[in-house]
């Protein structure tokens, strides 16, 4: 799956100096990728494939050589990563700011693995710093004030004077407020292109941030000017989300899209691994991928292009970057699901939910996990309308990573109720029988004399139909099947009727 | 906001309205394709689109089913009604189909229902209503496998059937066979002879 790079959008942007040995290098200030502008020392997500959780990082050099467009990112370390070194509390949505020398520090990656971009703003209270407003703080993606130094391994609020060879100023906040670039004329009219994808669900998401925990740390009073919840659950498309935002970013006055309630405590559950910082180098960076098409595509070196994977599965890695309980469900087509399926399971992300109201729809499920675990996942139901009992609805759901859907089983069987109806839960995807290729109950004529042209009729009888009619031996056969099947529904609804009633009366018995 | 719960109410109008208008048809043979149920259908309703049920729950080998989305209501309910006044036969003899209208619990991609109401409740060991939740969690679990057996009964049931009524076919096919072999070769008339019948040959 590869060379769908000719359809991701890519300008560059303002011109700077030229380098190189051979003078082949020229480097750049800025660049538009797949509708989202980048700029130096802007804060960027990449993913590693295999991985859930995106890296971040800032980017502190862009150029082309040979054809090959690079960018040098100086790297976040997540509280996770560097959990060993780190005491003492933990600010919410902190990241540290790599320092000093050595591996892991800053990695050179082809542009293609970019995946987005993120706000980061620094609240160090260095007089080097500009410090940001209570609002730019609230509506940042992630802060931080702290760095890690890869060389000696030791966690500091002290700002260097320098990092990677640049003047610590350029990597603190911006001198004029962010304005953040995720304004509506990137993000309307681009269909399903990584820009809208990406950014939408930010605002999308914190739009759909149900009130109750996380609307309250949100100070700004952009609050009342922010579409509440309802708003968003129901858009299709990410596109209508972002839409749906500038009448509230009107309001306000600013194109501060990048609305409100956001990381925050949803970190717990989805621990990204703790790795050693040397494993960051030389990694190979791709867009994560949990559906077939980038399992596709091969591994490569930091030195190749990244294959850039269809735009069309870009939704895929967006997932852990939202954070939030975007409506994901609304991302799938039946392809993808069950691909989906089958990776998580592979994963051990699959949860298998049992006894929910049927009435529950896919994002009903979805909400319903957000509400109670604080986690995101993607769920549908899967009941079978001829055979499961309606009493109780069972459904799949996929989380964002094993530990997330451990965590998520041992408290929903711990006793999870909802409507009355305690759900229970068990890991994997359940045994399904291939099926055999005919029916039970079509039968076929053995026959050794059949000519050439009868044997080709018969087998064009399959694609033929018809009403059957009663002079003919099938008309019987055939009345013999509805006479069974009569039987059959009638049996199912007496003992689904019987389940109800047993449901109701020990309800009753149990003074619920 | 108002347009966004007014949103939600009439995606889930458009939906209610698509139910109407699909049929839920199983006890199909899996080797039905979409194009085969349209081209069986068009005698009586035009078909909009087909979409299969993936079976996920249901350890045993199961016929196929689909829903069908008509045109309109009324083409659903004729065909509903035809299918069951007639046997219906799809690709495959003689086991005809059923069909019955849609619900929406069936489509597994529905919209969420505007009225409805989550009411989520933890309930932890030392709360009165832990061992009741407990027991109505096994009531669940033992109904469930209930259901179960009762699928397999039905199964084992339809293939007995299937088994007798391929036999009698056979059997009825060699004895046609043979008529029609003793008819070809004329020795029908040695038989005829024999039990001293007479034939009229028309």
């Amino acid at each position: 799956m590869d060379g769908s790079s000719k359809n991701i959008q890519f300008s560059w942007g303002k011109r700077r100096s030229k380098g190189g040995a051979k003078m082949d290098t020229q480097f750049y200030g800025s660049f538009t990728f797949d509708n989202v502008k980048y700029s130096l020392y802007d804060c960027v997500y990449l993913f590693k494939h295999g991985e859930p959780e995106p890296y971040i990082g800032k980017i502190l050099k862009i150029w082309e050589q040979n054809q090959a467009k690079k960018v040098k990112i100086l790297w976040f370390f997540s509280p996770d990563e560097i959990r060993s070194y780190l005491s003492g509390p933990v600010m919410e949505k902190e990241i540290f700011l790599a320092s000093g020398d050595g591996t892991g520090l800053a990695d050179i990656n082809p542009l293609e693995a970019l995946a987005g971009k993120c706000t980061v703003v620094c609240i160090s209270k260095d007089e080097r710093n500009r410090q940001p407003t209570p609002r730019e703080q609230a509506v940042a993606d992630y802060i931080f004030y702290r760095f890690f130094d890869v060389g000696n391994c030791t966690l500091s609020d002290q700002v260097p004077e320098k990092i990677g060879g640049l003047e610590v100023n350029d990597l603190l906040n911006p001198k004029d407020e962010q304005v953040t670039s995720y304004t509506c004329q990137d993000v309307q009219g681009v269909d399903q292109k990584l820009g809208v994808g990406l950014v939408a669900p930010l605002p999308q998401s914190a739009v759909k941030m149900d009130n109750e925990n996380l609307v309250t740390a949100v100070i700004p009073p952009m609050s009342d000017a922010i579409p509440l919840p309802p708003a968003v659950k129901e858009d299709d498309k990410a596109k209508a989300a972002a839409v749906s935002l500038p009448p509230a970013v009107k309001e306000d006055g600013k194109a501060k899209v990048a609305v409100a309630p956001l990381p925050p405590a949803v970190k717990e559950g989805v621990p990204k691994p703790t790795q050693n910082i040397p494993k960051r180098t030389e990694k190979d960076y791709s867009e994560k991928m949990p559906s077939k098409k980038l399992k596709l595509s091969q591994d490569l070196t930091s030195q190749s292009m990244a294959p850039v994977p269809d735009v069309k599965v870009r939704p895929g890695p967006l997932e852990p970057l939202t954070r939030q309980a975007v409506d994901r469900s609304k991302w799938f087509t039946p392809l993808p699901w069950d691909e989906e399926l089958l990776a998580a399971d592979e994963g051990g992300r699959l949860v298998y939910i049992q006894n929910l109201d049927i009435q529950f729809g896919a994002s009903d499920i979805v909400e319903l996990i957000h509400e109670a675990l604080q986690q995101s996942c993607i769920a549908r139901p899967i009941n079978h309308p001829t055979y499961d009992d309606p009493n109780n609805g069972k459904a799949y759901a996929v989380f964002r990573s094993k530990k997330a859907a451990d965590a998520a089983i041992l408290k929903i069987n711990s006793g999870l109720v909802v409507g009355g109806r305690p759900l229970y839960c068990s890991k994997g995807l359940l045994k399904v029988p291939k099926s055999s290729g005919a029916l039970v109950g079509h039968l076929t004529i053995t026959n050794q004399r059949m000519g050439q042209r009868q044997r080709e009729e018969q087998k064009k009888a399959v694609s033929t139909s018809h009403c059957s009619q009663p002079n003919t031996i099938e008309y019987d056969l055939a009345l013999d099947w509805m006479l069974v099947r009569e039987k059959q529904t009638r049996k199912f609804s007496i003992l689904h009727k019987k389940h109800k009633e047993e449901r109701k009366s020990f309800a009753a018995k149990i003074g619920k | 906001m108002a347009t966004s719960d007014e949103q939600a109410e009439k995606e889930y109008a458009d939906f209610e309205a698509r139910v109407k208008r699909t049929i839920y048809i199983d006890h199909l043979s899996p080797l039905v394709t979409s194009q085969v149920i349209k081209a069986a259908l068009s005698q009586c309703a035009s078909v909009a689109s087909v979409e299969f049920i993936v079976n996920y729950t249901i350890q045993y080998d199961i016929p196929a089913a689909a829903l069908v989305e008509l045109e309109d209501e009324s083409q659903a309910k004729a065909a509903v009604d035809l299918m069951r006044d007639f046997p219906f036969i799809i690709g495959g003899m003689p086991r005809p189909v059923r069909a019955m209208h849609a619900k929406p619990e069936m489509f597994r991609d529905r919209p969420s229902w505007p009225g409805l109401k989550m009411e989520i409740h933890w309930v932890t060991e030392g709360d009165p209503e832990y061992d009741g939740m407990n027991k109505l969690k096994r009531l669940a679990k033992r109904q469930d496998a209930e259901n179960m057996a009762l699928v397999k009964n039905q199964l084992e049931e339809e293939k007995e059937l299937a088994m007798q009524q391929q036999e009698s076919l056979d059997e009825s096919y060699k004895k046609y066979n043979m008529l029609e072999d003793i008819v070809r070769n004329g020795k029908i008339d040695n038989l005829a002879r024999h039990y001293d019948m007479n034939l009229t040959h028309d």
